[in-house]
């Protein structure tokens, strides 16, 4: 796992109970707890502070991970503005995911080992995401998505039946968006 | 103590904006960088190309001077051949017509044998057959060597022109000098004395084809070292060196300095005029014995001469 992950979760944290808080869940961890973004850690790494951070605050893992996502999309597009601003609308984003952040990201970084994502418009209003990646991280990819919705100011609904989670091969993201 | 952990908060939050900063100039410099490895990555695709068109310009001008020497070569005897031939043509009807004569003679009575004896020689004076009887046996063995030696340059030919054939196989170096030789005799001038100390050598595992573009190049240069010299000379000797076989071509020419020494295995150095030479001829043979793990190594002063020599490990299948 990238170390921007590690350094997001590190935000996160402070921001919410701060340093001392980051500095016990690094300790509690057993983790060596020094990340600099470019470079590689290993995901176990990033599972056992998640661990400790769902230990302390007490809460599902599930609604951990996908808080995480939700706030490590903010983050993302303070570090790289130029991938948000390149899209006008929530569903181009989504959609210039694959074809050109991950693209993006493969150039810098070889070793990364990123998810599989293609999009389909069901209709203007409804656009299903299939997310495929050995991790099954897609809750945290419900928290960026819910993220990047906040980011376009366009209220939405996800729902995810079909899961990795669930002896399927790849998850499906129902994204639809909610009139208010 | 509030005091002091305010102003630890306060440089964390400025270490960690630090490095923020500097991660954000690693990975600028690391895109500015994958960017500029894509233009190198792109440049060199297009070097490749470029060298591997300049390598087949290369093979054509090496084509050229084997076809102009072979047309030379094959020119001289064709012109006797032709001439003979064009004789025999001419004198192949009055033949012809000797033959009824010679029937019509054995029906002759006795008392006509004088007038028709005369007919006879008139014939043959009037047809030049006795002249050409004569000539015949020359005319025959003259068209006959004409032809051998046409022969004998398409044989040298095919020694020669393997070029393109990839495959390495045992080759006898000294046929491969022979057969470049007399496929350049027409630019090695006629007043040069070639010397050949040529020593049984062992076969050599090697592509034969691209061994003769290499003595093509070092004969030609050396042929045009020697233009305008007094009493020029071409010495070519092989031999067997402890594991190596060993070819040294030298020539009592021009010669070069030790600063052209330096530089004429270096693609595009010519010392010829525009025109005259690519200025790879040398560099790719020098390409050519290393890829056979041999050694191509020159020897030359000014006003005394060149000696290239050649070496190729002996190895066999």
């Amino acid at each position: 796992m990238k170390g921007v992950v590690f350094n997001i979760l590190e935000d996160m944290v402070v921001e919410k109970g701060g340093v001392v808080l980051w500095q016990q869940l690094l300790n509690r961890a057993g983790v060596e707890g020094s990340y600099i973004s470019v470079d590689t850690y290993e995901d176990a790494e990033l599972f056992k502070i998640v661990h400790e951070v769902q230990q302390a605050l007490d809460i599902p893992l599930e609604d951990v991970i996908r808080s995480f996502g939700d706030f490590m999309f903010a983050k993302l597009a303070e570090r790289y503005p130029m991938f948000v601003e390149a899209e006008g609308d929530l569903f181009g984003f989504l959609k210039s995911i694959e074809p050109v952040i991950h693209l993006e990201v493969q150039k810098l970084y070889t070793e990364a080992n990123l998810p599989t994502i293609d999009c389909a418009n069901g209709d203007n209003n409804r656009l299903v995401m299939n997310y495929r990646s050995p991790r099954k991280l897609c809750i945290l990819a419900e928290g960026l998505i819910q993220g990047a919705a906040t980011y376009y100011q366009t209220p939405i609904n996800i729902e995810h039946d079909i899961c990795m989670h669930r002896e399927s091969d790849h998850c499906e993201l129902s994204i639809s968006k909610v009139n208010v | 103590m509030s005091e002091e952990l305010e102003l630890y908060k306060q440089a964390y939050e400025r270490e960690r904006k630090a490095r923020l900063a500097a991660e954000d100039v690693l990975e600028t410099r690391s895109r500015e960088l994958f960017l500029k490895n894509q233009e190198l990555e792109a440049s060199l695709v297009q070097l490749k190309a470029q060298q591997d068109a300049l390598i087949r310009s290369e093979k054509l001008a090496t084509l050229g001077t084997l076809v102009s020497g072979v047309a030379h070569e094959i020119n001289n005897p064709l012109s006797f051949v032709h001439s003979n031939v064009d004789t025999l043509g001419q004198h192949s009807d009055a033949i012809a017509k000797l033959y009824p004569l010679l029937i019509e003679s054995l029906a002759v009575d006795e008392s006509e044998r004088p007038a028709f004896a005369e007919r006879v020689f008139k014939f043959l004076e009037e047809e030049d057959l006795e002249y050409f009887t004569d000539e015949l046996d020359e005319l025959v063995s003259d068209t006959n060597d004409g032809v051998q030696r046409v022969k004998e340059i398409v044989r040298n030919l095919r020694s020669f022109a393997r070029m393109d054939a990839q495959v390495r196989t045992e080759a006898d170096l000294n046929e491969g000098i022979r057969s470049t030789l007399k496929l350049i005799n027409n630019q090695i001038s006629a007043n040069t004395r070639v010397n050949l100390s040529l020593e049984e050598i062992p076969p050599v595992l090697c592509n034969p084809g691209e061994i003769n573009q290499v003595l093509l190049n070092i004969l030609v240069n050396a042929a045009q070292a020697l233009e305008g010299q007094r009493e020029p000379t071409l010495e070519i000797t092989s031999k067997e060196n402890q594991g190596w076989v060993e070819i040294s071509i030298a020539d009592n020419g021009k010669g070069m300095t030790k600063e052209i020494q330096q530089r004429i295995f270096e693609p595009f150095y010519t010392t010829k005029d525009i025109g005259k030479g690519t200025g790879l001829g040398l560099s790719i043979s020098y390409g050519i014995i290393s890829h056979h793990q041999g050694e191509l190594l020159v020897d030359s002063a000014p006003n005394k001469g060149t000696t290239f020599t050649l070496r190729v490990p002996i190895q066999t299948r």
